[in-house]
């Protein structure tokens, strides 16, 4: 330990690092050459990998204890390198820069976090080398697991937001890759891609809670929005969005002043509200849930892996890492329990009524997630972490568990929906005892028998969910708007509401997992008849090998039920038993079972409250420590009153589940709810139909898209292709029309034009051109003229105010003039140019001297010289302008 | 007359001028490269004869002797045109190839 | 009369009257002749312009290589190198604005060297234009041009082997009748519509529209 200790500070916790590399590495290699190096290497890399992560998350965590002693935040930290640096721009902002490290650290949340995500992704690395050892994508299952991990890890571990996203995202793109995973199917694939965009929604609004916290607390970082908070507790105008309402002068008077009346919202509520819905998305709450269900559609160990145990539990997991945030927001928190209770509560109704042993399981996760949320949202974020652990290790098991009874089935049927559809098991028992009796464990603990994980993890919940209430100061005023907020205060009923809520999901729960442990373990095997070519030697022939399964739900409920009647009277005995039988998997499979299964019986003693055995709790504590200040769980009662609750919760909740499914499904074998299904039809298909929240979204949101992109369509074929592009096709094409005359292919016209050019820059370098640019000192009236230089050019000037040119007729080479003007004084000057072929051109002006004063009025003296300059005559053809313009000849 | 670099310059822009209308006015190929040799010919004319008025100075006569290359090559590849056209189109006439008119 | 003046004059006449045969006379051989006059009139002016490496090469290159493949192609071709069919009125236009033009810039320029002064040409020692001078310059201060040329030389060989080589019989192209292929990939006026697409050679379309 010292060693460690020493090897690892707590400043630069490398260690990390290595936990991280590791997956990531494998992921690399299996992606990478897992096609070359063959089934066993990928498996070795593969699970070494994950081990090694593991036992590092192990050691992390003994150190994390060993620090831990005196009940203070332990957190080790490891900072990779600086990513980007956010600058602020403008006064308003309350940062000015903020750093983005690509930095990871751990606690005891993360820290816990961590040992679960390998640990039991170990197990199901192991289960997985035999479940899909038969898979042509072998290599590449392994290496989108490996990453999964990874990203699984990174998202745990980051030290900041931008991280924690950037494993979120990795996250979802492995869950997408995975669901897709036999993505010839387009099933899964449609299913996949669902998982993916249902997920973006959510995305957008951690994306938004990112920017609200940079502007709002200025830090990304655990800590530093720890310590910033405070800066949320300000009231923020929501409404309207620019200065007014743009339609309110076209409403009547009070419609619009109701509509353009300012609204506020607490800063904290507004992150708070943005972060649960990223955290809504991947954790798959009421509205973002309906990716969950179909996401079954990829492997079994993905659903128990990603789908149940560790990715789904992100969600929770940012809402106990920024508890100490969601706590200042009452109404945000208040918001979070209630859509956690309605998912609890939704998801339990539409798992009683699915065959599908593995949608029973996703309706069951989605149901278990909302009691998560349920427990984080009412402020018992230790209880609601405490179901996530605890749920790790059940519902991996029963997907596990799950996983190995559609392998034995497969034995019988190679059909995805059949090998999955408990109405063709039963009576598993005796084929595979060993994935029975931890089914069982596991079914016990998520039934919530008394003194397994599933009890002490929901009993906290729903203890605290009737006692614990979030409260915040009881007006919020600050920042710019000069308004004083009044603090959304919990009313009474609430708790009770959500108390009441999850005690019925929990009878609701114990009864669907007894339906769904009968249906598939006990009784006799309804499997024989699904092997091709099986007739039943008793039945007449109108029953016999029937296949027809049908999809609408109402039908196929009375399909159940006839099949329970049917062979409860037949009692087929061996003699019916054709073609292979189901089998108990290998050690491979069985292994992690066993360890799960008894997880889920025996990890309640982590934070037993009940029976004053809470290690965990105790860990935990510090790390909620901010957050419980503000949540209000009147300790004095909570002794009194645990007792009770427990008992309820044992007596009320899992005991009338078990015996009614016990005794509709067995005792009257499932006759009871035939009859309650034939009695309220329309119920037992609302049901079926998943509450029909995908109809509901087909037709509200999918259609808008739908007729939005038939506009796009319309707007693309009249518009852009009528009128756009043919429009301006038919321009050029008359132009190139035109054009073409001129086109005519014979190189004598080309190179008549060419020559056309050549004579026009011929001439013009020939004839010579007269350009006289003028320097004018102010003070002495001394006025200094240049010619304009050319090809053999010769001068003569006539500056000096006499008669004639100055010194005589003949051309020279002077190009320059000097002389001297007095104030007001004129004087004509003139010169001329010889061109080589004699022709001569001139240039005549005449100069004032301008008054001194007059000119310093002037910003730029210079300025009319130069202007009277430009009043030259034009160059070239001196003939043509003979008359006004000076003499000109030309000599040929 | 024949040491004043007027009479070399006059001698050569008839030569030029005569390369010129040659290659405007003939439709035959053949003989339109050769009106570019006789232009280019007129060119190095001058270039040699420029070069004569600076003592000690062969950057004239160096430009000549490229522009001979140049010519050479260029007659090879013109040639070896000529040829293709022939085939294409059964005769020389430099009026038949507007195909990339098109 | 000096002999340079002779020399001069004689070249001269040579340079002008080749030139005026090479252009002017209906048969190819003899403008190719013509040619060789002016060539060698011109390496006799070289000579009066004390460039003997130039002259030498004048001769080689110009006599020696240019012409005679100028004597081979025309040879090569026969008859036909002669044959200019007759034409409508547009090659007479532009033949007219040709020559036209030609003879205003030949007027333009002749008379602008006319109307000049007369710069006689120094004394210069007899190492002018030897070939030890003209090399001095070409590798002591033009060796990478004078390398380019090489280079062009070869690109030239090779390009002419590849323009002049019989082409060979190509593959016959799936003719493309699908409207989509033809709307994306064809012509892009409605008057090209059919011409890609048909299959002919050049050769078969041009002997099919000199029948029509």
């Amino acid at each position: 330990m010292e060693l460690l200790t020493q090897l690892f500070p707590a400043s630069h916790f490398s260690l990390l690092g290595l936990i991280l590399i590791l997956p990531l590495l494998a992921a690399f290699v299996n992606g990478v050459f897992g096609k070359r190096l063959g089934r066993e290497a990928v498996t070795l890399m593969g699970l070494s990998a994950i081990f090694a992560a593991f036992v590092g998350a192990v050691i992390t965590y003994l150190m994390l204890l060993g620090h831990g002693e005196h009940g203070e935040l332990v957190r080790f930290h490891f900072n990779a390198w600086r990513w980007l640096q956010l600058e602020g721009v403008g006064d308003a902002l309350a940062f000015r820069a903020v750093p983005l490290d690509v930095a990871f650290s751990v606690d005891a949340l993360s820290g816990t976090m961590a040992l679960v995500i390998t640990g039991v992704g170990f197990l199901i690395h192991l289960y997985s080398s035999s479940y899909m050892a038969e898979d042509p994508g072998y290599y590449r299952f392994f290496a989108y697991l490996n990453l999964f991990i990874f990203s699984m890890l990174v998202l745990v571990l980051g030290n900041s937001l931008p991280i924690l996203f950037v494993g979120w995202e990795g996250v979802g793109l492995c869950s997408y890759l995975l669901i897709g995973f036999w993505f010839s199917e387009d099933q899964n694939a449609s299913a996949g891609k669902k998982a993916f965009i249902t997920n973006r929604v959510g995305d957008f609004g951690l994306l938004v809670a990112m920017g609200l916290l940079v502007y709002y607390v200025g830090a990304l970082d655990w800590h530093g929005i720890e310590v910033g908070r405070n800066n949320l507790l300000q009231p923020v105008k929501v409404w309207p969005v620019a200065d007014s309402v743009p339609i309110a002068q076209l409403l009547p008077e009070s419609l619009a002043e109701a509509i353009s009346k300012p609204r506020y919202a607490s800063a904290a509520t507004l992150v708070c509200l943005a972060l649960f819905l990223g955290a809504m998305g991947k954790s798959a709450q009421f509205g973002l849930h309906v990716w969950l269900p179909d996401a079954m559609a990829g492997p079994t160990p993905v659903s128990a892996l990603i789908h149940a145990a560790t990715m789904v539990t992100a969600g929770v997991y940012l809402l106990c890492r920024l508890s100490a945030v969601f706590v200042m927001s009452p109404m945000a928190m208040a918001v979070v329990a209630g859509i956690g209770a309605f998912t609890a509560l939704f998801a339990a109704t539409i798992a009683l009524v699915q065959n599908d042993i593995k949608k029973v399981l996703a309706y069951s996760t989605l149901s278990q997630l909302g009691y998560m949320f349920l427990g984080a949202g009412v402020g018992a974020f230790e209880a609601g972490f405490f179901h996530v652990l605890t749920h790790a290790f059940f519902k991996a098991c029963l997907f596990l568990g799950a996983g190995s009874v559609i392998h034995a089935m497969h034995a019988r049927i190679h059909d995805t929906n059949d090998s999955q559809d408990m109405r063709n098991m039963g009576g598993l028992l005796k084929f595979m005892p060993a994935t029975a009796i931890t089914f069982a464990a596991a079914w016990a603990a998520i039934a919530g028998v008394p003194l397994t994980s599933g009890f002490f993890s929901k009993d906290e919940i729903l203890l605290m969910a009737l006692k614990s209430k979030v409260t915040g100061p009881a007006t919020i005023s600050g920042g710019q708007h000069r308004v004083v907020l009044e603090n959304f205060v919990w009313p009474e009923w609430y708790s009770g509401l959500l108390y009441a809520m999850g005690l019925l999901t929990a009878i609701l729960t114990a009864f669907y997992m007894s339906r769904l442990v009968i249906g598939i373990f006990l009784g006799e095997f309804r499997g024989w008849k699904i092997v091709p070519n099986w007739v039943d030697p008793h039945a007449q022939p109108a029953s016999g090998a029937h296949d027809d399964h049908g999809h609408d739900a109402h039908a196929a409920a009375h399909d159940e039920h006839d099949d329970h009647a049917h062979h409860h009277h037949e009692k087929p005995g061996v003699e019916h038993m054709e073609g292979p039988t189901p089998h108990e998997s290998p050690w491979q499979m069985t292994l992690p079972l066993w360890i799960l299964g008894g997880l889920s019986l025996f990890a309640g003693l982590l934070n037993a409250h009940l029976i004053h055995i809470a290690p965990l709790g105790h860990f935990l504590e510090p790390v909620f420590a901010e957050a419980s200040k503000s949540v209000e769980a009147p300790e004095e009662s909570v002794e009194s009153f645990k007792w009770i609750g427990a008992a309820i919760a044992v007596f009320i909740a899992a005991a009338p589940g078990i015996g009614l499914a016990w005794y509709t499904y067995v005792v009257k074998a499932g006759r009871p709810a035939a009859e309650a299904a034939a009695k309220f039809p329309r119920l037992h298909a609302f049901l079926s139909d998943k509450w029909r929240v995908d109809e509901f979204y087909k037709a509200t949101i999918l259609d808008i898209v739908d007729s939005l992109a038939d506009m796009c369509v319309w707007f693309d074929k009249w518009i852009v292709d009528g009128i756009l592009a043919r429009a301006s096709a038919f321009v050029i094409q008359a132009a190139g029309a035109i054009l073409r005359q001129f086109q005519t292919g014979r190189v004598q016209a080309y190179s008549a034009v060419l020559m056309f050019g050549l004579l026009g820059v011929g001439t013009y370098l020939v004839l010579p051109h007269a350009n006289v640019r003028e320097h004018f000192d102010h003070a002495s009236g001394v006025y200094k003229l240049s010619a304009a230089p050319g090809l053999g050019y010769k001068y003569r000037w006539d500056v000096d105010g006499q008669e004639g040119w100055d010194g005589g007729d003949k051309f020279g080479n002077r190009t320059e003039a000097t002389f001297q003007l007095k104030v007001d004084e004129e004087r004509v000057i003139r010169l001329e140019v010889e061109g080589p072929l004699l022709i001569t051109s001139r240039y005549e002006k005449i100069l004032v001297r301008p008054r001194p004063d007059a000119s310093s009025a002037a910003v730029t003296p210079q300025k009319p010289e130069e202007k009277s300059a430009a009043v030259q005559l034009p160059p070239g053809h001196p003939p043509t302008r003979a008359g006004s313009a000076p003499d000109a000849k030309g000599t040929l | 007359m024949d040491t004043t670099i007027e009479s070399y310059m006059l001698l050569s822009s008839v030569i030029f001028v005569i390369g010129a209308i040659g290659f405007l006015v003939r439709r035959n190929v053949l003989v339109q490269l050769m009106s570019i040799e006789l232009m280019l010919n007129s060119v190095n004319l001058l270039l040699v004869s420029f070069n004569r008025l600076h003592t000690g100075n062969m950057v004239g006569q160096a430009f000549a002797f490229f522009i001979i290359a140049v010519a050479a090559a260029e007659v090879a590849v013109g040639l070896a045109i000529v040829l293709q056209l022939y085939r294409l189109r059964g005769a020389v006439n430099s009026d038949d190839a507007t195909t990339l008119r098109h | 009369m000096t002999p340079g003046l002779l020399l001069f004059s004689v070249c001269s006449l040579l340079c002008v009257g080749g030139a005026l045969f090479t252009v002017l006379s209906a048969n190819p051989i003899r403008s190719a002749l013509g040619l060789l006059t002016t060539i060698f009139g011109i390496a006799g002016l070289f000579l009066r312009l004390n460039a003997e490496f130039l002259a030498a090469m004048q001769v080689l290159v110009y006599a020696g290589a240019v012409v005679i493949l100028f004597v081979f192609v025309i040879m090569l071709l026969g008859p036909t190198a002669k044959l200019i069919p007759a034409r409508g009125t547009r090659s007479f236009l532009a033949r007219a604005v040709g020559g036209g033009l030609g003879a205003i810039a030949g007027v333009f320029v002749i008379s602008l060297l006319v109307s000049t002064k007369e710069h006689a040409f120094p004394i210069v020692g007899k190492e002018h234009g030897t070939v030890e001078a003209v090399g001095r310059q070409i590798f002591e201060h033009g060796l990478v041009p004078f390398e380019l040329v090489t280079a062009l030389l070869i690109v030239a060989v090779v390009g002419a082997v590849a323009v002049a080589r019989t082409a060979h019989k190509k593959s016959e192209k799936p003719k493309i009748q699908n409207p989509t292929v033809r709307l994306f990939h064809g012509p892009l006026l409605a008057r090209d519509a059919g011409r890609p697409l048909d299959g002919r050679t050049l050769q078969e379309r041009y002997e099919s529209e000199k029948n029509a």
